[in-house]
């Protein structure tokens, strides 16, 4: 039942989101920087990504702040609670502060944030909130299992009810890049920006190391090679903290026995086709452990010490998400708020590339999409005085002058998308954006599917699987065993 | 004039609000946390939708899962370290502070002043001077000669660099307590000894340590009792027990499965545990450090 689920159901709609996305990304991509589109890009689909255009590297000025904010009903000014993930090391932090800094001089409304750093403790918290009866009015989450939750309880409204009484509410962006909601096939969260996960090089140790930059033909086998070279150059070839954020690790190991068209699926046992995959995912990582490729505390760093290390010359590579473009930039800041202070030498050393390729999967095959998005609870819909605020809110924070600000190198549902002016980016986003054009597919991340509890003996137990405590096969069926209970 | 003490209708108005409090807010809590350890819960806030299959699955988990027994382990070193670390050096400074003429209150505030600085910040703090690359104590020992880091946080380490901030945030509250101790000892009996030849190691065995008992008592129960509710500060430092799963208390593995795992039922299940184990050792406590009358 919940393979049929599953593989018919949210696979089926995540693979056509994800080739609509995949075709307007590169689209965008193309018409952004100038370069040539991938043969099979239609022309007709597209959504802006690497549209920041002359506002991009202006992120201390509130963006549109002198536009008008969109229409609201007078029932005078109106405190509405907002929780995003824009906060902390996040690369939109600072963008966030300040559109929601225009959003209230427009309007006289004011926002009470409770924004976060995301993470689990974070998802936790908003879940309780929601079972509590304490959810915000506005809420930036996930629109994958993570958000089932309420979403089967009827605590968010779908952007169609929204637009029975609104009809202009997220009218700017192509519905087709709306994800829906794996819980009931419904649309409720406006995108805002999307996300891609490659692998971020410091060039630095490359060249100490007397690497080659990888490029778009990489294999694992090449960076089996090239890790080796490094760790004897006295440099940690990979920088990750396995104890605490071994997701990105998780998501490429396994997706490199897989292909896109696969890579969704999640298995019913750990001894199926795709349970397999899985184990031979996590065992790759084992190996790399076993090798000594992550740094010799990745079991007891945190990913900020790992980052520190990739960012202090120490390591070379970082598989991370498009979100640590700011933090890598912000790292090469005498005052990270600053871009003005950025030391461009510095940031030179910096680059990102493609994932090392392995069995059918290539190397230009991605993990990206749009997975977050803008929610309106019912208790605000139900309150008199905060609906429209709340509207409002979500129509500014997702208006063609807002989103490319956030969006920068990252794909977003934009029906038109604002010319790129190259010149106002960094050189990092700059790299970010050539190597995106050359990517061929953009697939879903199945931990988005696979979320929660399930993920937590291959997670939390990746340090016991990678020193051998637990065998992947037992670590990948407790949690598949997990999977099945919750669908019960 | 009728005297309010005379009737028992006014004391039991005056205790009903406190009394109502501790229904509300404690005893009715626990019991739903029994019943929720029994359910099957995955969200906080929620009494789940199906009791376990079977009922009593949690417990059974409880006794097999070796993550308890660690946590176990890690609670009972903490009472160890609670006992020798705390109140042992906060006697053994109390007893020095005592016997200088000078100070004494300089000392009192140097001694006291971690207690005033949130748990939080201060594992931040040492995760800053244990950190691997560029922490403090690793540039020290570099500046020593030193060629390789040491992975204070690593498997071999871990559990003294997670006791030894939370022994030495405590001391100085054991400290003033024992202090205070020492001053309302009368001074005459000092100064009998001394004139009859005692030394001053002599006068600390004989006078103030005696006179102590019931301080040291309380001292101890309050640092056993108080070693089960450790939490904050070795979670900053060592969140979801890293490094694998080594390091974790009862309080920091329940939290760890009610907050990070979701698993809701079994969070509940290890509250009760750490409830059962702090009324026992409570117990214990009362009776290995009775306090004396004869003091």
């Amino acid at each position: 039942m919940y393979e049929e689920l599953v593989q018919k159901g949210e696979s089926m709609k995540m693979k056509k989101l994800t080739a609509v996305l995949m075709t307007a990304l590169m689209t965008t991509s193309a018409i952004g920087c100038g370069s040539t589109a991938p043969t099979e890009a239609p022309a007709e689909q597209a959504a802006a990504t690497n549209e920041a255009a002359d506002t991009a590297a202006t992120t201390e000025e509130a963006p549109a702040a002198q536009e008008e904010a969109p229409a609201q009903e007078e029932t005078g000014p109106v405190e509405i609670t907002v929780t995003t993930t824009f906060a902390g090391e996040d690369s939109n932090a600072q963008n966030y502060k300040n559109s929601v800094a225009g959003w209230e001089a427009a309007t006289g409304n004011t926002v009470s944030d409770t924004s976060a750093t995301s993470d689990e403790t974070f998802k936790t918290r908003i879940i309780t909130d929601f079972e509590t009866g304490s959810e915000p009015d506005v809420l930036f989450f996930f629109n994958g299992a993570d958000a089932n939750d309420f979403v089967n309880a009827g605590k968010v409204v779908s952007i169609d009810d929204i637009r029975a009484e609104f009809p202009e509410y997220a009218s700017n962006m192509n519905d087709d890049l709306i994800a829906a909601s794996p819980a009931d096939g419904v649309k409720y969260a406006v995108p805002v920006n999307g996300y891609w996960e490659a692998m971020f090089v410091n060039t630095k140790v490359l060249e100490d190391a007397g690497v080659a930059m990888p490029g778009a033909d990489y294999t694992w086998d090449q960076f089996l090679d090239d890790c080796e070279k490094i760790k004897a150059a006295g440099y940690a070839p990979i920088a990750a903290a396995l104890g605490n954020i071994p997701h990105y690790w998780w998501e490429f190991g396994i997706y490199n026995q897989q292909t896109p068209a696969d890579h969704l699926n999640i298995p019913e046992s750990a001894d199926d086709a795709t349970g397999a995959q899985w184990v031979a995912g996590l065992e790759d990582i084992k190996t790399l452990y076993e090798k000594g490729y992550f740094p010799d505390n990745t079991l007891s760093a945190t990913d900020d010490e790992t980052f520190a290390m990739f960012t202090d010359d120490k390591a070379a590579f970082l598989l991370d998400g498009s979100w640590k473009v700011g933090g890598i930039v912000g790292s090469c800041q005498s005052d990270p708020d600053d871009p003005s202070t950025i030391d461009a030498d510095k940031l030179s050393h910096f680059d990102v590339t493609y994932f090392p390729g392995k069995g059918n999967r290539k190397t230009t095959d991605l993990i990206g999409g749009l997975s977050m998005g803008y929610y309106i609870t019912t208790k605000a819909w139900e309150d008199p005085e905060k609906k429209a605020a709340a509207v409002s809110f979500v129509e500014y924070m997702t208006s063609d002058e807002v989103v490319p600000l956030f969006a920068q190198h990252t794909a977003s549902a934009l029906k038109n998308a604002p010319a790129v002016d190259e010149t106002q980016f960094n050189a990092l986003q700059v790299k970010a954006m050539d190597m995106m054009s050359g990517v061929t597919s953009l697939t879903g991340a199945v931990q988005d599917l696979f979320n929660g509890d399930c993920r937590v003996s291959t997670f939390d137990g990746m340090p016991d699987i990678v020193v051998g405590n637990v065998s992947a096969a037992d670590a990948v069926q407790e949690g598949i065993d997990v999977y099945k209970d919750t669908l019960e | 004039m009728s005297n309010i003490y005379k009737s028992r209708k006014y004391v039991l108005i005056f205790l009903a609000p406190a009394f109502l409090f501790m229904i509300i807010y404690l005893y009715y809590p626990f019991f739903v946390n029994i019943y929720g350890s029994f359910r099957a819960i995955k969200n906080l806030g929620t009494y789940g939708t199906k009791w376990n299959d079977p009922w009593y699955e949690n417990y059974v988990k409880l006794v097999t899962d070796p993550v308890v027994r660690t946590s176990l382990k890690n609670t009972f070193l903490m009472i160890i370290a609670t006992i020798v670390g705390q109140v042992g050096i906060a006697l053994l400074l109390a007893i020095l502070v005592d016997n200088i003429e000078r100070g004494t209150q300089f000392f009192r505030t140097v001694y006291f002043f971690p207690i005033v600085i949130s748990a939080t910040a201060l594992g931040l703090l040492f995760n800053l001077i244990f950190l691997y690359d560029r922490g403090m104590l690793n540039q020290f020992l570099e500046l020593l000669g030193r060629d390789s880091l040491i992975d204070w946080k690593g498997e071999s380490l871990a559990i003294f660099t997670m006791m030894l901030p939370v022994v030495w945030q405590y001391v100085g509250f054991y400290f003033v307590i024992l202090q205070t101790g020492l001053n309302n000892i009368s001074q005459e009996l000092y100064e009998s000894a001394a004139i009859d030849g005692a030394t001053r190691l002599q006068r600390v065995i004989y006078i103030s340590l005696p006179l102590l008992r019931n301080v040291i008592c309380t001292c101890l129960t309050l640092g056993v009792t108080g070693a089960l509710k450790v939490f904050d500060l070795p979670w900053t430092m060592f969140p979801k027990g890293m490094p694998l799963k080594e390091t974790f208390l009862t309080g920091t593995y329940m939290y760890y499965q009610t907050m990070e795992a979701k698993n809701v039922d079994y969070g509940a299940t290890l509250a009760v545990l750490i409830v059962v184990l702090g009324v026992v050792l409570s117990r214990v406590t009362g009776m290995v450090f009775k306090e004396s009358e004869d003091f």
